[in-house]
């Protein structure tokens, strides 16, 4: 049995130790809003959040989690209300098809925690992780520049 | 499904690896696992070393530092530390891979696993580094340019385990550069880079020189000719010329799907022209160019 | 929540659902029960089926079937317009993407083991890896009607004469590699059989009616016993525009007990089965007069379209349609052959053709402007397509034609007029160079085919309209564009709205998501339904308040209200009086062709040539070390002439991402072949760009009206892929002095073009 924290909830599954954690959440656990774009951490579509640090989690075995809190892009905004960062990527179109987009999303959350003011250069840098074939990426560095626009004029969220 | 262990100790690991002697160790997974799935390595039990303690923490050590294997590139990064005693590493931490991997990978890592395309091995090279090796029965310091011996491998014997990088402080250095040259500028392996650091006195008199290659030979490459020419007097294309065909005579590089070897000797001489577009500093933190 | 009015920015309808993770995309389909499937590949480009020794991977506890050819019952073949691509491979393989064996597997695991217990009995053959291998005599042959797929030429006037009679003529040749979509989710989709017998498909695909014909042709099925579900696809670009998953899983479906399939490949496989942009090898010669108008051209465009036919010929139309860019050409002659190699399958890829000639034809207008000694966008303006201009394939363009004032609106900008002071800021060992492309792109399947959509609205039982879309959405936003359309015509906010996305059984035939075509010819069908449904709903509120007639009745969000009296009823009530068959709408539309009588292009069984074009010009910016040979682009302007823009943030959208698909592909991406097999099939080494490598791209609309067009607009997926690999060359001509013909401007091409210069790095500084 493995024993974590996810999106708020103390879970315990009884998966292998090594399972991947991409797996366990989107086979085991029917969490599919965390993607697998290439299996090998190149993309970074499986991101999540481990103690609130983005991991791949395509390189992250089930056994690693114990202990642990594990956020999924399902529990960043369990209510209706958007987080800042989800409203700002729908707000500055930095959505297309949207297979990164969880993951972009979780990177950003992280991202505005420990810079919460960066400019567009760091927003690159701190993105860069993550693979987008549809945007040209430019929309999203808007949309992580307007949530750290919005957080800074005091949204409450 | 194989075996993972999550040993919380060094006790426990030697525990472990008494009873998995086969075992394949990892801290980050950014490299094992990703070999696993290609099918390339097949170990018959995992041990993960990310919650091992002693593996673990930043310290000061003379004017150097002591990194524990199990650091990531990330926490190393942020450091303050690392960014004043040891700028050169933190430059090159900077290109590796990107912050996604850096949140996983360890410096322990980047060290076993011997590719010679290894962003940290350069910049640790050139600094002197020396790995702390641990068995149960005992513990040896090897320096790191003897640790290596060659493409994916090291000298790491049988349930031997890499305890810390100890890095002298690089202060004496005002020039401190670092360039990784890849074909892309994040989630790139690199092609060629090399680490410089120069001490030059306040006339631009180069009075000492250390300088490595990554990604053409099959460890890090160094050259103490071109090293020699370059002291001793200022930094000059003229100098830069006859210091880049000596490293040019040096290198070993291959031809991979990146770049040819014929790419990689022509550049790895052309980067020390970078040299003459890096001013020297006050201690503090060089531009990281790529 | 705003209201959705043509025109403005509104935020995406799907935007919602995929930033929270509740989009289910055909990979998150995870039906009970559901077994797995995988394809066992030939590994090697070209051999002989020996035999194939399935009893080990069958005796696997947990394997459930292991199929080969023989238990496809029905053609074996699929093909969107040749059937030449086996589903599993008979008596040969043909490249090493082809399947061979079909294994059902209890878990992924099983799966993986099961195939690698298969035992393929292959004979290598010699292979044919570059379409002029092919072509030479005594070549092996791929099939029996040969290795040429398709040989065509477009000819207007007489091109070799007048060639022979201009004042300049300047010659080039080119060549651009494979590219490869990188779509970030793999081809992928579940099968199961019902108890009726029928099959349901979920399947990440961009024709999922157009797969019902395949399924039934190549597995000896019926079409009305097959149905296919499309959700988002997490991206497609061309990639799955044709069989993917498709056939394999319906066939899985039939042996599986009636327990459901699933099929994902993973990214190697993606790159190993999926199909590519072409490889395209191209000669050009072009005359012009001393003033700098154009009089002639020839080009002979060799394409490569690996083992199958898949829409190559049809590929190559539109390249040779486009042949001599968006400029007016009168005698023009463009020969062109298709050719099977043992290469991995080429196929439809945004850009279908255009993208590679692109690179032919603006790296001739700069190297012509350079001989001339003209600027190079005067000489653009100079000779670009006007309307009521007879194109180059002989189409008068009687359709907005906006590629001059894209190219005087690029003049105006800084990054132009400014351009020399930018070059000259440029730091030590570093050359700046600024270069332009002007492009355009065909909309639509072009003649021989009707390009049709059937579109349907209903208002459901809680008073919401729902639109039933027919084309797939990839990611373009075209769904969304449909909301916004219908919101604009029947005044509703995004609350009020509903959008089904294609299900062959709820939806009607509309064809596929491609070609430039989803948002205009189903936008077209769309908005003649939703004025159905606009009078529908003002008649039948008009009998529930007993007005007396629909004089003085408004459609409102939610609601319909008698405006003289200002009594309303809600869109909620009228659902409940209508019976379920009244409450739909469904109206149809088809693509104008072109009608000139051009009296050429016969070898081309359908799509020539096309009538409605969107344009392009674009300026890079481009910065090179000469050290270490990189090219970077610093700065990056798009101007477009789609007609007018729906939503100004979606177009903005699909202009960045198309032009960072062409920095790929003008930088860093190439399918690395060597003797058919990709040496770098996975994300680490096929190099695609990342947040640092694509700058801020600047997008600018020039805004013509398609008096045809849903709102007056044109299909702009496509038109800004083009630009970026001319505009870049171009850019590294100007910095560097050294122009490129063979792409990507990879750091080592260009540090070896600077030695054989006698540039060395570092020599000159200093």
């Amino acid at each position: 049995m493995i024993a974590f924290v996810l999106n708020g909830k103390a879970v315990e599954v009884n998966v292998p130790a090594a399972k991947k954690v991409v797996d366990l959440l989107r086979l085991d656990l029917g969490l599919t809003g965390t993607k697998e774009g290439c299996g090998m951490g190149e993309c970074g579509a499986c991101t999540i959040l481990v103690d609130g640090e983005p991991r791949l989690s395509c390189l992250l075995l089930a056994g690693q989690l114990e202990g642990r809190t594990v956020t999924t892009v399902e529990g960043l905004s369990p209510g209706e209300d958007l987080h800042p960062v989800q409203r700002a990527f729908v707000e500055e179109g930095a959505v297309q098809c949207g297979f990164c987009t969880p993951g972009m999303v979780l990177s950003a959350v992280s991202l505005l925690r420990e810079n919460p003011n960066p400019n567009r250069r760091e927003i690159r840098e701190g993105m860069s992780g993550h693979l987008c074939r549809c945007t040209g990426y430019v929309k999203i560095v808007d949309a992580v520049e307007a949530a750290a626009r919005k957080k800074g004029e005091g949204d409450p969220s | 499904m194989k075996n993972l262990y999550l040993p919380r100790s060094l006790e426990e690991l030697w525990r472990v690896l008494e009873r998995e002697p086969k075992a394949a160790l990892y801290a980050g997974g950014t490299d094992l696992l990703v070999r696993m799935r290609a099918g390339m390595c097949s170990p018959p039990a995992l041990v993960c070393l990310e919650r091992i303690g002693e593996l673990k923490g930043l310290r000061e050590e003379g004017d150097g530092l002591r990194i524990g294997a199990a650091e990531t590139h990330a926490n190393l990064l942020r450091s303050p530390l690392v960014r004043e005693r040891l700028p050169i590493l933190a430059s090159a931490l900077g290109t590796l891979g990107s912050p996604l991997i850096r949140n996983m990978g360890t410096l322990g890592g980047n060290v076993c696993t011997a590719s010679p395309a290894g962003d940290t091995l350069p910049p640790l090279i050139a600094a002197g580094a020396v790995l702390e090796l641990g068995t149960p029965g005992g513990r040896r310091n090897v320096p790191l340019r003897d640790f290596i011996t060659g493409p994916g491998e090291t000298d790491l014997r049988p349930r031997e385990v890499l305890l810390s990088v100890r890095v002298p402080g690089t202060g004496a250095f005002n020039v401190q550069h670092f360039e990784k040259v890849g074909l892309r500028n994040a989630l790139a392996c690199c092609v060629v880079s090399m680490a410089a650091l120069l001490a030059v006195a306040g006339e631009g008199v180069v009075e000492k020189a250390v300088l490595a290659w990554g990604s053409v030979g099959p460890t890090v490459v160094t050259c103490p000719e071109a090293e020699a020419v370059l002291v001793g007097e200022r930094l000059s294309g003229e100098r830069l010329r006859r210091a880049a065909a000596l490293v040019r005579e040096r290198v070993s590089p291959i031809d991979d799907l990146r770049a040819s070897a014929a790419y990689r000797r022509e550049v790895a001489g052309n980067l020390l022209f970078r040299l003459l577009d890096v001013p020297p500093r006050q201690p503090g933190f060089p531009a990281v160019s790529r | 929540m705003g209201m959705l009015e043509v025109g403005l920015p509104v935020p995406r309808f799907d935007a919602r659902d995929k930033v929270t993770g509740r989009e289910r995309y055909a990979a998150d389909h995870c039906p009970e029960g559901l077994l797995w499937a995988g394809a066992k590949r030939a590994g090697i480009p070209h051999g002989r089926v020996l035999g194939i020794d399935t009893a080990a991977a069958a005796a696997l506890p947990g394997v459930r079937a292991v199929l080969t050819a023989r238990d496809v019952p029905g053609t074996n073949r699929q093909g969107i317009v040749h059937k030449d691509q086996p589903v599993l491979a008979e008596d040969r393989v043909r490249h090493c993407g082809d399947p061979v064996a079909l294994v059902l597997a209890e878990t992924p695991e099983i799966l993986r083991e099961a195939l690698d217990r298969i035992r393929v009995d292959l004979l290598p053959l010699p292979g044919v890896f570059s379409p002029r291998e092919a072509m030479a005599p005594g070549a092996p042959l791929l099939h029996e009607k040969g290795n040429v797929l398709l040989e065509a030429v477009i000819e207007q006037g007489r091109a070799l004469e007048a060639l022979a009679g201009c004042e300049v003529v300047v010659e080039g040749s080119f060549a651009v590699p494979f590219q490869d979509h990188a779509f970030l989710e793999t081809q992928n989709g579940t099968a199961v059989r019902e108890a009726d017998g029928r099959i349901v498909l979920v399947v990440s695909t961009q024709a999922p009616f157009r797969d019902r014909f395949e399924i039934a042709h190549a597995l000896g099925l019926q079409v009305p016993d097959i149905r296919v579900q499309s959700p988002y696809l997490g991206g497609a670009f061309g990639g799955k525009d044709g069989a993917t998953v498709q056939c394999l899983l319906a066939l899985a479906a039939l042996h599986s007990g009636g327990r459901p399939v699933k099929m994902q490949w993973d990214r190697q496989e993606c790159f190993a089965a999926g199909y590519k942009r072409h490889a395209v090898e191209m000669h050009y010669r072009l005359g012009a007069g001393k003033d700098g108008v154009l009089r002639a051209l020839h080009a002979r465009l060799l394409y490569d379209t690996g083992a199958y036919a898949h829409l190559g010929g049809e590929v190559m139309e539109l390249g040779m349609e486009h042949a001599a860019g968006p400029y007016r050409v009168p005698d023009a002659l463009v020969e062109g052959r298709c050719v099977y190699t043992n290469n991995p399958v080429a196929g439809a890829m945004r850009g279908f053709g255009v993208c590679q000639v692109s690179f032919a034809f603006e790296s001739m207008m700069d190297l012509l402007a350079e001989t001339l000694g003209m600027d190079p966008l005067e000489l653009r303006l100079k000779n670009a397509l006007r309307r009521g201009d007879r194109n180059a394939a002989g189409v008068t363009l009687v359709h907005s034609t906006g590629i001059v004032p894209c190219l005087e609106t690029l003049r105006r900008q800084e990054l132009w007029t400014g351009r020399e002071a930018w070059k000259r800021r440029a730091g030590p060992f570093k050359r700046r160079g600024v270069g332009v492309a002007a492009v355009f792109n065909a909309m639509g399947y072009g003649r021989g085919l009707p390009d049709s959509a059937i579109a349907k609205v209903e208002l459901t039982g809680e008073g919401k309209i729902r639109i039933y879309s027919g084309v797939s959405d990839m990611g373009q936003g075209n769904a969304s564009a449909f909301v916004q359309m219908a919101g604009e015509i029947l005044c509703q906010d995004e609350t009020g709205m509903e959008l089904l996305q294609p299900d062959t059984d709820r939806s009607l035939p509309s064809g596929s998501s491609s070609a430039g075509r989803t948002t205009y010819t189903y936008g077209n069908a769309l908005i003649r339904a939703c004025r159905s449904l606009k009078e529908k709903l003002i008649h039948r509120a008009a009998l529930l308040l007993m007005a007396e007639t629909t004089e003085g009745m408004a459609l409102l969000p939610g609601r319909v209200r008698h405006l003289p009296s200002g009594r309303e009823v809600p869109l909620a009530a009228i659902a409940r009086i209508l019976p379920e068959g009244d409450r739909t709408c469904t109206d149809q539309f088809i693509m104008d062709v072109s009608r000139d009588a051009t009296g050429t292009g016969q070898a081309f069984p359908i799509g020539f040539p096309h009538v409605f074009f969107s344009y392009g010009a674009h300026a890079a910016c481009v910065e090179v070390d000469e050290l270490t040979g990189k090219a970077e682009v610093l700065d990056y302007l798009a101007v477009t002439d789609g007609g007018r823009v729906i939503n100004p943030r979606n177009f903005e959208q699909q202009v960045q991402g198309a032009v960072a698909q062409g920095l790929g592909y003008a930088l860093t991406e190439e399918v690395l072949l060597r003797e058919g097999r990709i040496a770098n099939p996975d994300f680490a080494d096929y190099v695609l760009p990342t947040f640092l490598d694509i700058p801020d791209i600047a997008s600018r609309t020039v805004e013509t009206v398609e008096e045809t067009g849903p709102f007056g607009m044109k299909g702009i997926g496509e038109v800004g892929v083009n630009a970026p690999l001319p505009a870049v060359a171009n850019a590294v001509r100007d910095a560097l002095g050294i122009r490129f013909r063979r792409s990507p401007l990879t750091p080592e091409r260009i540090l070896e073009a600077l030695r054989a210069e006698g540039r060395r790095g570092g020599e000159g500084n200093p």
